[in-house]
């Protein structure tokens, strides 16, 4: 995300798509779609369990979800 | 007239003055400074309650010495103390949200069993929207925890949301959520 809030990366959408800590990075200083994982485990009341999520978004569901909240970023602040 | 130099072995003083303040050797009561201290951070953002943060944690690595003295061990978000000792836990959340959101919490959690977690200090920021795009706020606590068992004295860190959409900010190259362990003394 931007200085300004505007999102610029695919973990602007990732969190928007899912709460909780539901996917991991295999190198978090490389945050490319092909380095996202699911967690395994996600603390939820005070307990570590499953995560819901099962599958990960697709490459161009991400970017979609990115696009739509750029677009609205951008709607609501003049681009 | 001020007083700027006293003759010890005149004026009827035994023992030895502390190296730092001039002497020769260490007094008894002596700690020679912080011998052990990290700091961990949340490398992900994620949105709504983390209880515990339990994934994508690091301990810092740019910008940075790394640990002074021995390290921290973390699985599942449960940190481990490398030894015994006074320890000082800071944790700090960073969180931001294009609404409102009454309340943010950072909280750190303790056991002394490796089983049961209670809250040992929590801070609480709200945030009240502001202009059109993203508000920020941050909650930061601090606790000190007298580590007798590294095998079954261990922190965590909890973060809850009133709105769920709230995010807590991770980022890997800087810190934005993070906790800061320095040991301070004996136990």
């Amino acid at each position: 995300m931007r200085d300004d809030g505007r999102p610029d990366h695919i973990e602007d959408a990732l969190i928007r798509i899912h709460s909780r800590q539901w996917f991991t990075w295999i190198d978090s200083k490389n945050k490319i779609y092909t380095n996202l994982r699911l967690t395994e485990k996600v603390g939820v009341n005070g307990n570590l369990v499953d995560n819901t999520v099962t599958e990960l978004p697709t490459e161009s569901a991400v970017n979609a979800k990115l696009k739509e909240l750029q677009d609205a970023w951008d709607a609501a602040n003049g681009g | 007239m001020a007083l700027s130099k006293i003759d010890i072995s005149k004026a009827g003083v035994t023992g030895t003055l502390p190296v730092a303040n001039g002497g020769t050797a260490l007094t008894s009561g002596f700690v020679n400074g912080i011998t052990q201290a990290q700091i961990w951070r949340v490398t992900a953002n994620f949105t709504g309650d983390a209880q515990p943060i339990a994934s994508n944690l690091e301990a810092v690595d740019t910008n940075s010495p790394g640990a002074v003295g021995s390290a921290m061990t973390e699985s599942s978000g449960i940190f481990t103390f490398p030894s015994t000792g006074i320890w000082l836990i800071t944790a700090n959340g960073e969180f931001y949200y294009d609404g409102d959101s009454r309340y943010n919490q950072m909280i750190i959690e303790v056991t002394t069993n490796n089983a049961s977690y209670s809250e040992a200090a929590k801070n609480s920021a709200g945030i009240a929207h502001s202009e059109s795009t993203h508000t920020y706020s941050s909650a930061s606590c601090q606790h000190l925890l007298d580590v007798t068992d590294t095998a079954n004295v261990k922190v965590r860190f909890t973060v809850s949301v009133s709105n769920n959409s709230t995010t807590t900010g991770g980022e890997s190259t800087y810190n934005r959520t993070h906790f800061t362990f320095v040991r301070i003394g004996d136990t």
